[in-house]
Parts: structure tokens; sequence; C-alpha cells
């Protein structure tokens, strides 16, 4: 358990967690950003949001993961950015699962791991569980690793 | 006892620097997204009116058919099976597939679609419609499947854009089991 311990608050494993969350958050927000009303489509096929909403989501939320990725990867407000994406996480889970519920048979929408996009499933949900736990590790130990001031 | 007050205070201290940096965070990058919106040739409206959203609410519900594929309606794709005039396609992944289907329909999903068309070649060369259903208006399957015959051979096809569950609510014919 201890060893357990010792890898998962390793400096290094502090490291390897945030640049690869905020790498995700860059690549997959590019796409994202370049078509805005694709985007928002998109985020209507969830039929989570009222309609007036979606253009708002659509047009926000990629800059959110770009500048909250680029923040971690940069080591700028590392704790904050990576809470934002972790919550960003969460919320994209909830939003499949309550998709996939009701059946919907719909775009994820997450242009992850290729830019191509894939169909919302259940697979897709346990990768974002998977990557929300790596994206909990900077918060729970935050690491100076790779980083030159205090986080 | 005293330092183990101070690390507390020190802490919630901390934590308010991390929530406020997250709401900075939030509002900051969410205006940026909203400038580069207002000046892109590619923005969108940020509260869509009239038109626009009715436009929205449609893609809510249904996903429109890309121009030069054709839509068929419920009834006529029922006339089509009753006459035995049309192959059906099932574009839904497999497992829904074998749960019910439309009698006759052959199971092509899209991520299959490389895997299945040479056994199913032959009979989509004999018909004389395809009829392609996913689940409903709002799956892209369907869709996705009659552009890949479009791109592989000069086909009648037809898009079912109700879908399966409109076929199953209206009490058709229905039939289970996998693939043989």
């Amino acid at each position: 358990m201890s060893r357990v311990r010792a890898f998962a608050t390793h400096p290094g494993t502090g490291a390897f967690c945030r640049l690869l969350i905020g790498a995700i958050f860059i690549y997959t927000a590019t796409p994202k950003l370049l078509r805005p009303d694709e985007f928002a489509r998109l985020v209507a096929g969830y039929r989570l949001l009222h309609p007036d909403l979606v253009n708002l989501v659509g047009i926000t939320l990629p800059w959110i993961e770009l500048v909250a990725g680029a923040f971690l990867v940069l080591g700028i407000l590392p704790r904050s950015s990576v809470l934002v994406l972790a919550g960003l996480l969460a919320v994209f889970i909830i939003a499949g699962f309550f998709a996939l519920v009701r059946g919907l048979d719909i775009s994820c929408g997450c242009f992850f791991p290729f830019m191509a996009d894939h169909k919302l499933g259940w697979d897709l949900l346990v990768r974002d569980a998977i990557l929300l736990l790596i994206s909990l590790q900077p918060i729970a130990w935050p690491s100076t690793f790779l980083l030159r001031k205090r986080l | 006892m005293k330092s183990n007050h101070f690390s507390q205070s020190d802490a919630a201290a901390e934590l308010a620097r991390v929530l406020l940096g997250a709401l900075a965070l939030l509002i900051g990058s969410a205006a940026i997204g909203i400038a580069v919106n207002h000046f892109s040739p590619r923005g969108i409206p940020v509260f869509p009116v009239g038109q626009e959203l009715a436009a929205v609410q449609a893609s809510t519900v249904s996903i429109p058919l890309p121009p030069g594929l054709k839509p068929v309606e419920l009834a006529d794709a029922k006339k089509a099976f009753d006459d035995a005039a049309a192959l059906f396609l099932d574009a839904r992944p497999s497992d829904e597939y074998a749960e019910a289907h439309v009698p006759g329909a052959v199971n092509l999903p899209p991520s299959r679609f490389e895997e299945r068309f040479p056994d199913l070649a032959d009979r989509v060369e004999k018909a004389p419609v395809i009829i392609v259903y996913c689940s409903g208006a709002e799956c892209s399957d369907s869709i996705e499947v009659a552009e890949r015959l479009e791109e592989t051979g000069n086909y009648t096809i037809q898009v079912l854009e109700a879908g399966w569950r409109a076929w199953a609510e209206a009490g058709y014919p229905t039939t289970t089991g996998a693939e043989p």
C-alpha cells in the first residue's frame, strides 16, 4: 500500500498527470473552436440544455478547455485549471450517462483520441472516468516537478 | 495546537484561492470565447432568435439529411416492405439489431461497413431500392451508411429518417435475432 501511495504521490506522477490532462484538452478543444456551429449541434444532440443555451455552451466550452488546458501545461494556476477540467469531465460523464440511459444514438462530440467524431457509448464514459481520476491527482498532491514556481 | 490552527486556516485560504482561480478562469475564457466568436467569420449567434432558434431546436430532434440523399416516409417504406420491393439495411449496432429489427433487414453498422459489405454486395446490387434506417431522426448512422453506399456504387438509396423507433411504434412487423 505504501508503494502505491509512493507512486501516486510521486512528483513525476504528478507532472505526468498534469501534462496529460492539459494536452488532451488543448488537443480536443481545437476542432471545437474552429467549428462552433458544428460543435453547438453536437451539444444540442445531448438534448439536456434548453435550445437558448446551446450556442452559448458551444461558443464558450472549447475556450474554457483550451485556456485551462494551456494553463495546466504551463503551470499557471495549475490547481484551479485542473479543477475546472476535472469538473468538465464530471459534467461530460453525467451528460453522457443521461444521454445513454435515454437511448440517444448520438455523436459524443469529444474528438478524442482522433479528430473524427465517435458515437457516444459506455466505453467513452469509462474513459472519461479514468481521465477524471487522473485529473484528481494534481489536485490532491500538487507537485512542483517541471515547474519553476510553487503551485 | 497553535500551529495546527494556522495550517488549517492556511488550507482554507489555499482552497479559497484555488476556487477563486477556477471561477476567474471560467469567466475569463468564456469572455474570450464570446469575443472571438463575435469577430470570427464562423461565429454563431450567442443567443439565437427567431429562425436561428428554430434551426437549433430542429437540430436537437433530428439530423438534417445531406443534400443528394433521398428520404422515405414511413408509410412508403412499409409499402415497399409489403411488396418486397426494397432491401432494408439496419445501420444500428449489432446488439440493437439482434434485439429487434425489420424482418429481412440486413445489419450494416457504419463501423463494420468495410468488413460486411463484400458479403452483401450481391444483394445490394440486385435490390431495386435500398432503404437504410437507424434508431430515429437523431441518429446519423443511416446517413453514414447511405453515403458510403453512394460512394461504392450507383444504387437507389432512401433513408428512413423516422427510423426504427417509428417503425416499431407503428406496430409494423418486427423480428428478433442476430444475423445468421
